[in-house]
């Protein structure tokens, strides 16, 4: 993709998930069309703006995941976002002014390479549980997963309709849908939401009140 | 939900409706009556014998009730019901808070169907209305004379037909207090009740005055800079409230204010301070409130009730008026503020705002840290300037 236009402002809003893990939502698309992750340093070989968020030190990074204008950062630091969330901030913006793309798109590992059951296979089987009983249960709540993407067994998925902001999302994720994969497709060793709940219209719960 | 993961704990997930997954997850995913605690107190019993349960906490006041049900029922760590009740309870609270001696202002309750005209001419001012069951100073007015009461009394009256509110409010919807206006500065006292014994874990200093007409809260910053005698007057009247409610285990909120007279308790809760408010509190290494509450709740090792060094403050972002809001600008410029850690803004586009008594959602939160309180409420003050909500 080109990089994008430097001289507009970049406005990132950090969302943190957790203490390990926390979206942010860039105001400008990152990887249009398509997924990266990144469980190590040296997979971010050629995309600048993941190497730069692995060299923050006092992160300890263990995986990134790149989706059109969402960077979902997991780290093993214990120190709160709210005193890293800056760093990560400067990092992507330095990346992003650069005159190169900023993240390069996802290589399709050959077959044999990785993990046991290749991340195509992991695909169906996780696109089957999603069409046929994660969404028809959401539904219910005018809800709807999308499975974006398996690399390395880990699903990436987005939430959409009354999922997409709502208060009770990460009950959704955690208690629902982690079960149903843990259960159903064992081998898949994690779930990424890279949904922007900022956006989300429709929520089917508020969020907390204070 | 975060913490007991961090910790390694297993969850039930209880909500008052059902959840679309419930069937996929049992043992995680669970439907309670809120509105009948001790119903759902006999339904995780049930529940228990095939999936046990070895520690409950509630996140409000409704659902620290239901815990409080359950604890009992099942012999869990957790509050006798009474307690729990006299807790979310205005009314019943300060009946036994007076009984105790501990100092809070003056109340009456009245029926909402009584003449107002002719409560008006008969108390003193200024006062403040008050719902007995509804929290967040959702309904809350101030009258400094008959005119204004009579104003008020029409607003709360107009809040408290509401159904859903009326619901949350039970057997009190038709009812309400007049409590004497306590002038002064307000705090908050955040604390952890174990085997009845009250560790305060923050003082909350709340620099933006709160004299009414309606009670929207702002800036919260600890550590608080009421002097150090003052301050050990407070918890001390904080853990007198705890006694008299009869609380005995648990987090608690409470919120009381200071003048030349002393301390006054004003509210206190059976629960945590609201969600995203916790996130301004660290303990020891970087513990979080949630972390110490589900371990106290499991009665496992709490590393440390230490709040760290650090000045840390949150700001709850003031309801810029009514109507649908389209966009929020400057939310960038707003976390590059210096010691800002983070602006979260929770309303979504198309999102009604309603504004106080009627409304008490705020629309976000600015949380900022550093060296002194000062700094982090100019930080929290210089941060809320650049935002620009965009309603239609």
């Amino acid at each position: 993709m080109p990089p994008p236009d430097n001289t507009a402002e970049i406005r990132i809003t950090a969302e943190p998930i957790d203490n390990q893990r926390c979206k942010f939502v860039l105001s400008v698309p990152v990887l249009s069309g398509g997924v990266r992750r990144f469980a190590r340093a040296e997979d971010a070989t050629g995309s600048p703006l993941a190497a730069a968020i692995f060299a923050i030190p006092e992160l300890a990074v263990s995986e990134l995941i790149v989706s059109g204008n969402i960077i979902t950062v997991v780290k093993q630091s214990p120190a709160p976002w709210q005193t890293l969330g800056r760093a990560v901030g400067s990092a992507i913006r330095s990346a992003l002014t650069a005159d190169v793309p900023a993240v390069t798109p996802a290589r399709k590992p050959a077959s044999g390479e990785g993990s046991a059951v290749s991340d195509d296979a992991l695909y169906e089987q996780v696109a089957k549980v999603f069409d046929e009983q994660v969404n028809p249960m959401v539904a219910r709540h005018g809800g709807h997963v999308e499975l974006i993407d398996v690399q390395d067994a880990v699903v990436m998925l987005r939430m959409g309709g009354g999922c997409q902001g709502c208060g009770m999302a990460d009950v959704t994720l955690r208690q629902g849908i982690e079960g149903m994969l843990a259960q159903l497709v064992p081998a898949v060793r994690g779930i990424v939401d890279i949904t922007d709940h900022t956006s989300g219209a429709n929520p089917y719960f508020q969020a907390a009140k204070k | 939900m975060e913490a007991a993961r961090q910790i390694g704990v297993e969850l039930t997930v209880a909500s008052e409706q059902p959840s679309t997954l419930a069937a996929a997850n049992p043992a995680g995913l669970l439907t309670l009556d809120f509105e009948q605690p001790q119903r759902a107190a006999d339904a995780v019993r049930v529940f228990a014998q095939q999936y046990p349960i070895n520690g409950v906490v509630g996140v409000d006041d409704r659902t620290a009730l239901v815990a409080a049900a359950i604890a009992t029922k099942l012999k869990l760590n957790g509050n006798p019901v009474h307690a729990a009740i006299a807790a979310s309870d205005k009314y019943l609270q300060r009946q036994l808070l007076a009984k105790a001696t501990v100092p809070i202002p003056r109340f009456v309750l009245r029926e909402l169907d009584e003449d107002p005209a002719t409560i008006a001419k008969s108390i003193a001012y200024p006062c403040v209305l008050k719902p007995v069951r509804l929290s967040a100073s959702r309904g809350v007015i101030r009258a400094d004379n008959p005119q204004s009461f009579a104003s008020a009394h029409a607003r709360l009256r107009a809040i408290l037909a509401d159904p859903e509110t009326a619901a949350a409010c039970g057997d009190r919807a038709r009812q309400y207090l007049i409590e004497e206006f306590i002038p002064g500065y307000e705090v908050a006292v955040e604390g952890l009740v174990v085997n009845r014994r009250l560790h305060v874990l923050a003082v909350f200093d709340k620099p933006d005055p709160l004299d009414g007409p309606f009670f929207e809260e702002t800036i919260y910053v600890t550590p608080s800079q009421v002097p150090s005698g003052l301050q050990k007057a407070i918890t001390d009247c904080a853990d007198r409230a705890v006694r008299a409610l009869g609380i005995t285990e648990g987090a608690i909120h409470a919120e009381l204010r200071y003048n030349e007279r002393g301390p006054w308790l004003i509210e206190l809760a059976a629960r945590p301070i609201g969600g995203r408010c916790s996130a301004v509190l660290r303990f020891g290494t970087g513990v979080t409130l949630e972390e110490i509450i589900v371990r106290h709740a499991l009665g496992m090792p709490i590393p440390s009730l230490q709040r760290e060094r650090q000045a840390a403050g949150v700001m709850m972002i003031p309801i810029p008026g009514a109507g649908t809001l389209q966009e929020v600008r400057g939310v960038a410029q707003a976390k590059g503020v210096p010691l800002v850690e983070d602006v979260q803004i929770t309303a979504h586009p198309g999102e009604r705002l309603v504004p106080f008594p009627e409304g008490s959602r705020y629309p976000g939160f600015i949380f900022a840290r550093g060296e002194t309180p000062a700094m982090v409420e100019a930080a929290l003050r210089d941060a809320h300037r650049r935002l620009e909500f965009v309603l239609v």
